[in-house]
């Protein structure tokens, strides 16, 4: 029965850590994909981070082996980090190339720390999900594939986080990232009369963010498509209006510059750079193509310690389409609400 | 002994959702507010996937009897199938996705028992193949359970899943792991999410019937199951002083404490909508509290970056780029010279932590505490949204940190007394207004609340706040201070 708690803290941590639990006083980056951490006792932590399957998805048969490594390298701990690349904490320094060796010969590649794209983050998409419009599982795949000398080396102006979302609901932080993809529909929500019983009517008017959906007469609702702005927030909240989209309309919209941290121009959402791009499976090149665009441009302009956020912030969003030469579109100009009006550009200091 | 019970069942199929004993159901509050909300929404039946109102049964039951499942098996998901090989691949997508050096999910799956027509299906036809789906509650699980239908019944009949929460810092112990592995063997399709978004453990493709067995085995191996549903959802915190150098709270023992205090709110749903606590040890946020979650715990220094001039002339000598980090400075306050070093303009300094990442010799300084931020989402009404400084500063004292909990529980109080249904923390504070937000949680005004002060002079004052009686109404206005 539920009601136990979350393991203890003293049981799950691995004994250098206990040891030296409050006491590091310095960390630095000998090379990609691992981590060294100074403690004050003069004991040394070495961590090694590896990729993971797109979505941390894995079989238990993986995770034994994982498992095994652990007991093998990092006295039986493994860690699986925010943005879900695996690593082994407290690797002793002789045994850091068996490890890499190791963990090349399971398929997982070694990377991912300073200046580097880091692991890509995405939810779980057509797997297991009712509201996915896209699969950011296996866009997140050809992307790591075609980035992974960026995941390997650290040779970027700074760190690089790709995430993926498969709707708006964005359980994959796609608005988190330097980089993200959202999925979206463009096509009305259904409205299955049969199952609106089950539904309760009232949440479903007010969920809706722009009041598309009105009641008409008794037990029934109405959408409005002149004001629907296809998020799935009536799908989540009533069987009757869901799924929504198809395989025409759903699509991929790219947002940029998100970032957490204080340092730079601090915390912010990404905001959309395009707002869709069709759905191509197994590669999605056209989104593929047009993040290779962003990251290439990003490399060659940007200077040191500057995120792709920040580095727009610099050059202003004209010169950003002018560089990654992505198209443009009105799309982009925020009209969802009374804020709208300053999305738009008030004064003629132009980028030409 | 005879003994009263309520129980509430599923209007359709009469399956047993939660239930109470009527004596404790008047004392304890916290059970009350829970059987009204059940009351109120409109839950999902995991015997029969029918959506719906539940139906209030008042039975009266000998003391020591167990209850009784009473799942009917009739309408319950199958138990997985494993996938069948075929000469001429019947998954060309999959495979597809399967090839390349990066490590690949649908290999992944391949290997488990999921149903992989459902993936292949969805990527050939560019919709998702999964129906309609949600959170439920089992009798004594309240929440940790979701289950999902299939719109391709010839395929798979549905897939349930249960999130496991995670140990402190994500560290997983290979040993424990082995045994999640056993029970994902026996019970579901041998295949996990290993760290969902929000810092969960997910076992997919439990069937119906066996999700009480599987939620009790478990529970036996020292995890617990929780975060679905209008609850406190799993907490999640950056790995702190365990392994950073940059930590300025503990980090791992605050949400230690945090399940000792809360557990009851994070696994009984009673909120209008889920609230996401997160906790970051210092303004790098490596937990992107401040992006995505409803009550972000971060730690912050007011004393300036304390320099260790001897190390920092070293980093520079060893070829650390001063000049990089003294033009990159958000505050422009960092000057450097051989002769006295590194300085700090106290005035522009903004604690931000970009001189203390990058320069070796520089380290966060003194007089130490959390800042408080409400009302991040990635979606919610009014779309993603950065959570709001509502205070900038109080101290974080262990091991109970009474001061942060009950300041947290108290703004929690103010929006599930407020809000309405379905409306994330971020968006109640958008429809009544911030300074109204700030008046209902009694927040002490303070400068570093804003970036700036407003432009336009549209503003309300409540009568009391023109003519203060009794002292009251004071807190927000400056007409009784003496400039």
């Amino acid at each position: 029965m539920p009601g136990i708690g979350i393991p203890s803290l003293a049981d799950n941590l691995p004994p250098l850590l206990k040891r030296n639990y409050g006491k590091w006083i310095s960390h630095e980056h000998p090379r990609p994909g691992v981590i060294k951490h100074d403690s004050e006792t003069g004991e040394v932590c070495f961590t090694v981070r590896a990729g993971m399957p797109p979505n941390a998805r894995v079989s238990t048969q993986t995770l034994r082996k994982i498992c095994d490594v652990a007991d093998e390298y990092s006295e039986g701990f493994f860690r699986v980090t925010q943005r879900n690349s695996l690593e082994f904490v407290g690797v002793p320094e002789r045994k850091i190339e068996g490890l890499i060796a190791r963990l090349a010969l399971m398929g997982f590649p070694v990377g991912g720390t300073n200046r580097s794209l880091h692991n890509t983050v995405c939810c779980t998409g057509y797997m297991h999900c009712h509201l996915a419009a896209t699969d950011p599982a296996a866009i997140m795949k050809a992307v790591s594939e075609m980035l992974l000398k960026e995941f390997e080396n650290d040779y970027l102006p700074a760190k690089l986080k790709i995430s993926g979302s498969g709707c708006l609901n964005n359980c994959g932080e796609g608005s988190t990232a330097d980089i993200g993809i959202v999925g979206v529909h463009r096509d009305l929500p259904p409205i299955h009369v049969g199952k609106l019983k089950g539904c309760e009517l009232p949440l479903v008017i007010s969920v809706c963010p722009v009041g598309a959906i009105k009641p008409k007469g008794p037990g029934m609702v109405e959408i409005d498509g002149k004001r629907c702005i296809h998020c799935p927030a009536c799908s989540v909240a009533c069987a009757a209006m869901a799924p929504i989209g198809s395989a025409d309309g759903d699509g991929v919209a790219i947002v940029v510059g998100g970032k957490a941290g204080n340092t730079g121009d601090g915390p912010a959402i990404a905001k959309v750079a395009v707002p869709y791009l069709p759905n191509n499976p197994p590669y999605w090149s056209e989104v593929t193509g047009a993040i290779r665009k962003i990251v290439y441009a990003w490399h060659a302009n940007a200077r040191k310690d500057e995120r792709v956020g920040e580095w727009i912030n610099r050059i202003g969003w004209a010169k950003f389409y002018e560089r990654t030469g992505l198209p443009v579109s009105t799309k982009v100009i925020d009209e969802f609400d009374s804020r709208a009006i300053e999305y738009a550009k008030s004064n003629v200091r132009f980028k030409w | 002994m005879q003994i009263e019970k309520i129980k509430l069942c599923c209007a359709k199929c009469g399956f047993t959702v939660e239930e109470y004993n009527a004596s404790e159901l008047a004392e304890v509050p916290r059970k009350t507010k829970r059987y009204k909300y059940l009351l109120q929404k409109s839950s999902i039946c995991p015997a029969c996937l029918a959506s719906g109102r539940l139906k209030e049964n008042r039975v009266t039951e000998e003391a020591d009897t167990t209850p009784t499942q009473t799942a009917d098996t009739k309408f319950s998901t199958t138990a997985p199938v494993a996938h069948e090989k075929h000469p001429d691949s019947p998954t060309p997508m999959i495979d597809a996705i399967s090839q390349g050096v990066w490590p690949s999910h649908a290999a992944e799956l391949k290997k488990t028992r999921y149903p992989v027509q459902m993936y292949e299906q969805a990527l050939q036809k560019r919709t998702t193949q999964w129906g309609y789906g949600g959170y439920v509650s089992l009798p004594g699980v309240a929440s940790g359970v979701l289950v999902r239908a299939s719109a391709r019944p010839d395929i798979t009949k549905g897939s349930n899943f249960v999130r496991i929460m995670d140990p402190c810092g994500n560290f997983f112990k290979a040993d424990s792991m082995r045994k999640i592995c056993d029970i994902s063997d026996k019970y579901a399709y041998g295949l996990l999410h290993l760290l969902s978004t929000g810092g969960d453990l997910e076992m997919l493709g439990i069937p119906t019937e066996n999700l009480k067995a599987a939620v009790d085995e478990i529970t036996k191996i020292g995890f617990d199951v929780g975060s679905t549903g209008d609850d406190y959802r799993t907490s999640e915190e950056c790995i702190g002083p365990a392994k950073c150098d940059l930590a300025l709270y503990d980090t791992l023992g605050f949400r230690e404490a945090w399940y000792k205090r809360f557990l009851d709110d994070v696994q009984y749903p009673r909120f209008p909508h889920k609230v996401k606590c997160k906790f970051a040890g210092c303004p790098n946020d490596c937990v992107r509290g401040q992006q995505k979650s409803d009550f972000v715990v971060i730690g912050v220094f007011r004393d300036l970056p304390i320099i260790d001039q001897k190390k920092v002339k070293k980093w520079v000598k060893d070829g650390g780029d001063m000049t990089t980090a003294c033009t990159r400075c958000p505050g422009g306050c960092l000057s450097w010279d051989k002769k006295n070093g590194l300085n700090i303009d106290g005035d522009s300094c903004l604690r931000c932590m970009y001189c203390i990442n990058k320069i070796s010799g520089v380290r966060p300084g003194g007089d130490r505490g959390v800042a408080i931020l409400v009302g991040g989402k990635m979606r919610g009404k009014y779309g993603p949204m950065l959570a709001k400084v509502v205070v900038p500063f109080m101290k974080a004292e262990p091991p109970d940190y009474k001061e942060v909990f009950d300041l947290i529980e108290k703004l929690t109080e103010v929006y599930d007394a407020n809000a309405r249904k379905k409306e994330r923390v971020g968006d109640f504070m958008l429809r009544v207004g911030m300074s109204e937000f700030f008046r209902l949680a009694g927040v002490e005004p303070s400068a570093h609340l804003f970036n700036q002060p407003r432009t336009n002079l549209y503003y309300h004052w409540e009568p009391e706040e023109v003519r203060p009686q009794n002292g009251a109404g004071k807190e927000n206005n400056c007409t009784t201070t003496k400039l």
